[in-house]
């Protein structure tokens, strides 16, 4: 009896487990794991409950897209491009496609601006409610995310509608966009923005005024504003910190500086206000797609462009930047005058905010709240891995 | 309470903003001068609204962050793009700054040798150059000197050469360590007598 009992304390198989020295531990969460947002894995270090150390490993989603795009015509590369992140896709669309109007002077006709702002709102929106349900599943709130996604997939009809795909468009085109709003398109698309105007009442009912998402999202994770900034945040995880920066109004794209919205910001910094802030940010995208609707002119939508396999982009480099619903994404573009990209390098915005800054933020909290405090900075491994 | 327990945990002294990052907007032209009388280097120039770009002495480049970030004030790195131009035999560096300021991006542009491929690290100016260098290392085989993580991150299993250089040639690669299934077989001769007939011993599995 004694035997087994020695045995089974595990001292045989890791001497010295009892000692102080050794209070310390390993836990893998991720590769495969619903708390983590796609595939990505965090090695954590932990003291008890506390987190003493947080390393990332990425690369399970590895595509090698930078290297791809280089073997490939610039054409091909609008349908590798949205790929890149799978839940926000079209600000990929639309930096790749005014890198390449920026190099090769390209101009973009009026409406097609328009259609490429609603269509990245419309992107921002979707994006927003995903994160919405992911962030709840992390805290055992499931209702939220079978409410948010599937209000979602209403968002993904009208892409379908208009782009024939309904998480990747491939949509946006160097000269313009693809093709002409259908019949009808405008109306549904209040239709849908009022049905998730209606909605959000509800959401603030079942989860944003929820005490359990209070008492566990408060105080965590907080990021002061001078840190944030010197870690090198963006978007709106910034501005949950209190720093009005948003490219669409700092570094205005399309028609953004047309359109009338403002920048929220909150001042907590916590894992409650970064939820709070894309909250604020659902309303504010609502108001400028409604805009973008009164605003927008007749006309073409693609300014049309010579036989598209034989393209000879013009030598040279560009930085594009634009806003996406996770925070600075930007393209660095080469060309070296031939048929393909010399050089595309991607800068997700999830590059800093899923490395850098989620090792530092986790050391400290709990092990509960790691799923949580990823989420909260919406961290897209895609984006990450490229 | 849980916020103090963080700070206690992360308490970081190098915590600091430079103060030429405040005070009004400044136009283009009024950034090229402070960058002149920062740095004395007057080869930057204006390349579209909002982007300035110049290039840097690879061996002047640290000197110059650092004073773009103290003196002229860019707070944000954005990014650092690396490009290989086999042709020449260098990699070519892009530090791309940004001013919360000014709302105006600076890009310094530096070439290296590819044989030494080593270059000063600008971590200690801007926390987010850890990564990127880390991940142009990685894929390109650039040493940032005193940049203290290096480690394979995306790779971790990749024991070839720097996939991202341009002499390393997908396509060959491919050839070299893969086996190609014939996706054009004898179908006829292959099912005879059944699709399953030739799964037995000695069958051979389509």
């Amino acid at each position: 009896m004694s035997e087994l009992v020695t045995a089974n304390d595990g001292s045989s198989l890791m001497p010295g487990a009892k000692s102080l020295e050794n209070r310390e531990y390993n836990l893998f969460i991720g590769p495969n794991h619903p708390g983590v947002e796609g595939n990505f894995a965090l090695k954590l270090t932990l003291e008890g409950d506390t987190i003493v150390k947080a390393k990332t490993e990425a690369g399970f989603l590895h595509r090698g897209f930078e290297k791809l795009m280089e073997e490939r015509l610039f054409i091909q590369n609008i349908a590798i491009v949205c790929r890149i992140c799978v839940p926000d896709p079209d600000p990929n669309e639309e930096n790749y496609a005014r890198a390449i109007e920026a190099l090769a002077d390209i101009e973009v006709p009026r409406r097609a601006q328009f259609i490429r702002v609603l269509v990245l709102e419309l992107s921002r929106l979707a994006s927003h409610l995903f994160t919405f349900g992911g962030h709840a599943g992390t805290i055992g709130l499931y209702t939220m995310p079978n409410w948010s996604i599937s209000d979602r997939d209403r968002i993904l009809d009208l892409f379908e509608e208009l782009t024939g795909g309904r998480v990747y468009h491939i949509y946006n085109m160097p000269g313009g966009v693809r093709r002409d709003f259908p019949a009808g398109f405008a109306s549904r698309v209040r239709d849908v923005l009022d049905y998730i105007e209606g909605r959000l009442p509800d959401y603030d009912n079942l989860f944003f005024n929820n005490r359990i998402l209070r008492k566990r999202a408060v105080g965590i994770g907080v990021l002061p504003r001078e840190r944030a900034m010197e870690w090198g945040t963006t978007g709106p995880n910034l501005r949950a910190a209190g720093f009005a920066h948003d490219v669409r109004k700092d570094d205005s794209y399309e028609v953004y500086n047309e359109l009338e919205f403002d920048i929220p910001t909150l001042k907590d910094s916590d894992a409650y206000s970064r939820l709070m802030i894309r909250r604020k940010e659902v309303v504010q995208t609502i108001g400028i797609i409604r805009q973008v609707l009164d605003k927008i002119p007749e006309g073409p939508v693609w300014n049309k462009q010579p036989n598209p396999l034989k393209w000879r982009v013009p030598a040279g480099d560009v930085y594009v930047r634009s806003e996406s619903s996770k925070g600075e994404y930007a393209y660095y573009m080469v060309s070296d005058g031939g048929v393909r990209p010399y050089r595309v390098h991607v800068r997700g915005a999830s590059v800093t905010h899923g490395v850098h800054i989620l090792e530092n933020l986790l050391v400290g909290t709990r092990i509960e709240d790691a799923s949580q405090l990823m989420f909260s900075l919406d961290a897209c491994p895609p984006e990450v891995d490229r | 309470m849980i916020a103090d327990n963080y700070l206690a945990h992360t308490a970081d002294p190098r915590v600091r903003k430079p103060e030429a990052a405040t005070g009004s907007p400044r136009i283009e032209e009024e950034i090229i001068k402070a960058i002149q009388d920062a740095t004395g280097n007057e080869s930057f120039s204006l390349k579209a609204p909002r982007r300035i770009e110049g290039p840097v002495d690879s061996d002047r480049l640290h000197t110059l962050a650092s004073l773009i970030w103290s003196r002229v004030g860019f707070q944000h790195l954005s990014a650092i793009s690396c490009v290989d131009w086999l042709a020449e035999d260098e990699f070519e560096l892009v530090y791309h700054f940004w001013s919360y300021r000014d709302f105006c991006l600076v890009s310094a542009k530096t070439r290296i040798p590819r044989e030494t491929a080593s270059m000063p690290t600008v971590s200690d100016l801007w926390q987010p150059a850890l990564f990127f260098e880390r991940d142009i290392h990685e894929m390109f085989g650039v040493v940032f000197e005193g940049n203290p993580d290096l480690e394979k991150y995306i790779l971790s299993d990749w024991d070839g050469p720097p996939p991202m250089r341009k002499d390393f040639i997908t396509r060959e690669f491919a050839h070299d360590h893969f086996h190609f299934r014939d996706y054009e077989p004898d179908w006829d001769e292959l099912v005879k007598g059944g699709y399953h007939s030739n799964r037995g011993e000695g069958g051979t599995d389509v």
